[in-house]
């Protein structure tokens, strides 16, 4: 599904991501863990288009994505959601699944009056099981800035399934998160995994990773330093010493 | 007391399209961060176009000017894009706004040329109209221009409510990062950003022009300052806010024109501008932030 290789990105001297390699199958939930300034963000924001990489190609079912420019990239397939929400906060909660809805197939298929003016064509249908799976269906008509923490962060992970996604991925969806909000996160990221999304998990909180992931790649300084099952990872001397310092055990 | 209210509310109905020209402000600022500087005179420009209608098909009526005008607007609004904008590096923020300085020069040295430096008539509508209310009176013609302008900001706000063209534009407006992760195409969106507000700013200078009765190269300096200071009165990139600036602009001057004199008016304009950056820099409706 997605496949890095001999992936860089260097700021000025810094080499933030230093020759990644990864592959990613389809119908998985991959994790990527490390340390904070490891390089986790700094690969998202590369494979979304946002930032151009120093080096290295980056494959999306079989095809090098590397010159493709954002929009064209979302609309290929590849959404995300960010660290810190970014929301359309003068917009409301059905807005911001409509402007989103911009996917190659939906492009195609909506008519005129589905895509412009909201009418026909399975838009509001859409919209409608969006909200529903993201239990937001009462606030439609709320503007997205006005919801709690909570709802802003559900509500980014709808709009980036507007997209209809086949790679998504989720920067720190945990972050500021109670293990109640937690756990309904998590059989979220189960339930999409099972309608055939492929998912790249981008977290600090343990909890979920090991719970919910098929397959992890521990990244530091830029590179990457094991990769495994979450049993295998957390067994893993290079990991232990990159999270808590020291000498390896 | 008569005089005073006639003055105001032909101060505001003129006023309508200075808050058109401060929307065409607004818009760019608020998408694009940028001021456009050629703005009002690209709106003039337009206005002359649509004067060419009338050299392709003598006699044309008046509204068939305004449709020219209207669409010539669109597309100078394209054309400032394109040289002041696309390729330039959007990340300095001088460049852009040195290059529609010199876009705002240029559109006024070609009005010159081509006119050589002579007005030019407009034609009017309904200015042979005039409502009356004992000795206050509504003049027909002020009346067409309010009424147009606020067609047209009807449309606007239509398009920018409740189309996912105008969504995707607020969008970009608040979340320009989160918005190309969207799938929402930066480029198209500020392309068409200048197109609207070309359009708009092309009724707008008809308007002006039909109302004076004539149009001058004279006019590019003086809106382009009363644009800006409806923009900053309102609160940049507010389109709300630049309608009601833009109507109070306009029945202030005209109240200070009765009193004090045409050659005295726009100290008081300075003036009023002041007294909001001391007191309400963020204008009237100032936006909430929150992009990144």
């Amino acid at each position: 599904m997605l496949e890095l290789k001999a992936l860089s990105r260097h700021f000025g001297g810094v080499r933030a991501v230093d020759g990644i390699d990864l592959a990613v199958a389809g119908g998985q939930i991959f994790g990527l863990i490390g340390p904070n300034g490891s390089g986790k963000s700094t690969t998202v924001n590369v494979i979304t288009g946002l930032l151009p990489p120093t080096s290295g190609t980056i494959l999306f079912r079989g095809e090098d994505i590397g010159a493709l420019p954002t929009h064209l990239r979302l609309r290929a397939g590849i959404a995300r959601t960010f660290q810190n929400i970014r929301l359309f906060g003068q917009l409301s909660v059905w807005q911001n699944l409509w402007v989103a809805q911009n996917s190659a197939e939906d492009r195609a298929r909506q008519g005129f009056f589905a895509r412009w003016l909201g009418g026909q064509g399975g838009v509001r249908e859409e919209i409608a099981r969006l909200l529903e799976f993201s239990g937001l269906a009462h606030k439609q008509d709320e503007l997205a800035a006005n919801l709690a923490f909570g709802e802003q962060r559900r509500l980014e992970l709808a709009r980036a399934l507007a997209a209809r996604p086949k790679l998504l991925l989720l920067d720190e969806p945990a972050a500021g998160m109670n293990s109640e909000e937690i756990a309904q996160l998590r059989d979220r990221i189960l339930k999409l995994r099972d309608t055939g999304i492929t998912i790249v998990l981008v977290e600090h909180v343990m909890e979920l990773v090991m719970g919910v992931t098929d397959r992890i790649a521990v990244l530091n300084f830029g590179q990457k330093i094991a990769e495994g099952t979450p049993a295998e990872i957390q067994a893993h001397p290079a990991v232990r010493k990159a999270y808590l310092g020291g000498e390896a055990a | 007391m008569l005089d005073f209210l006639q003055a105001v509310s032909d101060g505001v109905l003129f006023g309508a399209t200075y808050a058109l020209i401060g929307i065409g402000f607004t818009l760019v600022f608020g998408v694009m961060h940028k001021i456009n500087m050629a703005y009002a005179a690209a709106s003039v420009g337009g206005a002359y176009c649509g004067l060419l209608v009338l050299k392709v098909m003598a006699g044309a009526p008046a509204w068939l000017v305004f449709l020219g005008a209207f669409a010539a607007g669109g597309v100078l609004g394209w054309m400032v894009y394109l040289t002041c904008f696309h390729f330039i590096p959007l990340s300095s923020p001088l460049a852009t706004l040195m290059s529609t300085v010199g876009m705002l020069l240029l559109i006024d040295e070609v009005i010159v040329h081509v006119t050589n430096g002579m007005p030019q008539n407009y034609p009017l509508m309904f200015d042979d109209v005039m409502l009356r209310a004992g000795e206050f009176t509504l003049r027909g013609d002020l009346l067409l221009v309010f009424g147009v302008s606020v067609l047209v900001m009807i449309g606007l706000l239509l398009l920018l409510y409740h189309t996912r063209l105008g969504l995707a534009t607020r969008a970009v407006s608040q979340q320009p990062v989160a918005a190309q992760l969207c799938g929402i195409r930066l480029v198209r969106v500020n392309a068409l950003t200048f197109v609207v507000t070309g359009l708009l700013g092309g009724i707008a200078g008809a308007l002006i022009g039909a109302s004076v009765g004539m149009l001058s190269p004279l006019l590019t300096l003086p809106l382009t300052v009363k644009g800006l200071i409806v923009t900053v009165i309102g609160g940049l990139g507010s389109v709300p806010g630049a309608i009601v600036a833009g109507l109070l602009v306009g029945g202030f001057e005209n109240v200070l024109q009765l009193y004090r004199g045409v050659t005295e008016r726009d100290l008081y304009v300075m003036l009023l501008l002041f007294v909001f950056l001391v007191f309400r820099p963020g204008g009237i409706f100032a936006p909430k932030s929150g992009r990144d």
